[in-house]
């Protein structure tokens, strides 16, 4: 690179012509997608699959921060409940909310594989256990605001 | 992949679901920040700060993964699993502060 024979060549010029060479998307195309469990197999799919699988993913994502909302509010707003009933809802709503996103990160990576590959989309990972939770802490805040 | 262009629906309410996303956290974090004021006073709007500077991040590298990359060729997951990482935190947070409002411990904050 360096070029003995031209020393008079002005020094701003050349890293200017490095700055042109390294396009932004050249260097975000060099850069390995990831995460690879996802990406290095299959082929590139029709991106309104792809396209979907996120939007799911945020959709959980959303459900996620409406639990933790839901949980802390239930603790900090001093409702007229029962207050150990009231506790155990809010950190099930809590704990349901922090589980979410690892759910949600999941399903999106299986699914995304799937898609990759042709297989058949996974079966939705978490909703029992989301539904059966969410029933339990409403029941729970029932009781408590019966029992007071 | 016909349909995926600059007119695509799917792009747009991608789109549309990371600004919900995006507008739930900032939402949250102001909401959670005004309920932890009763007990940690002002400190907990560094709190809303830090919640509403999140979500604009997350509205921006939204928005430039979409326009810069519609086919979503390269981009890959990395947004996603920040997002998922970030609200797996805010999740271990609010526990926290779920379990020193029950002890009564809050004033350690």
């Amino acid at each position: 690179m360096p070029q003995p024979g031209r020393p008079d060549e002005p020094p701003a010029a050349r890293p200017a012509a490095h700055g042109d060479d390294r396009a932004p998307r050249t260097a975000e195309a060099s850069r390995p997608r990831f995460p690879a469990r996802v990406y290095a197999v299959g082929a590139e799919p029709d991106a309104r699959f792809s396209l979907a699988n996120e939007r799911t993913f945020l959709a959980w994502v959303r459900t996620a921060l409406a639990l933790l909302a839901g949980g802390v509010a239930l603790e900090a707003l001093d409702l007229p409940v029962l207050p150990g009933l009231r506790l155990a809802a809010a950190v099930l709503l809590v704990v349901l909310g922090t589980l979410a996103p690892v759910l949600a990160w999941w399903g999106w990576a299986r699914t995304e594989r799937a898609i990759r590959t042709g297989r058949p989309l996974p079966a939705p990972v978490g909703f029992a256990v989301l539904v059966v939770g969410a029933c339990v802490a409403g029941a729970l805040v029932l009781i408590g605001l019966v029992l007071r | 992949m016909s349909g995926v262009g600059t007119r695509s629906l799917a792009r747009e309410r991608t789109r549309l679901a990371w600004r919900r996303t995006a507008l739930g956290l900032a939402g949250g974090a102001v909401a959670g920040a005004r309920l932890l004021q009763d007990v940690v006073g002002p400190a907990a709007w560094l709190l809303a700060l830090a919640g509403l500077a999140a979500a604009l991040l997350v509205a921006r590298f939204a928005r430039r993964r979409h326009e810069s990359d519609p086919l979503l060729t390269q981009r890959g997951g990395r947004l996603v699993t920040t997002v998922a990482v970030g609200t797996l935190l805010v999740g271990i947070a609010a526990l926290v502060v779920l379990l020193a409002l029950a002890t009564g411990r809050v004033s350690v904050l």
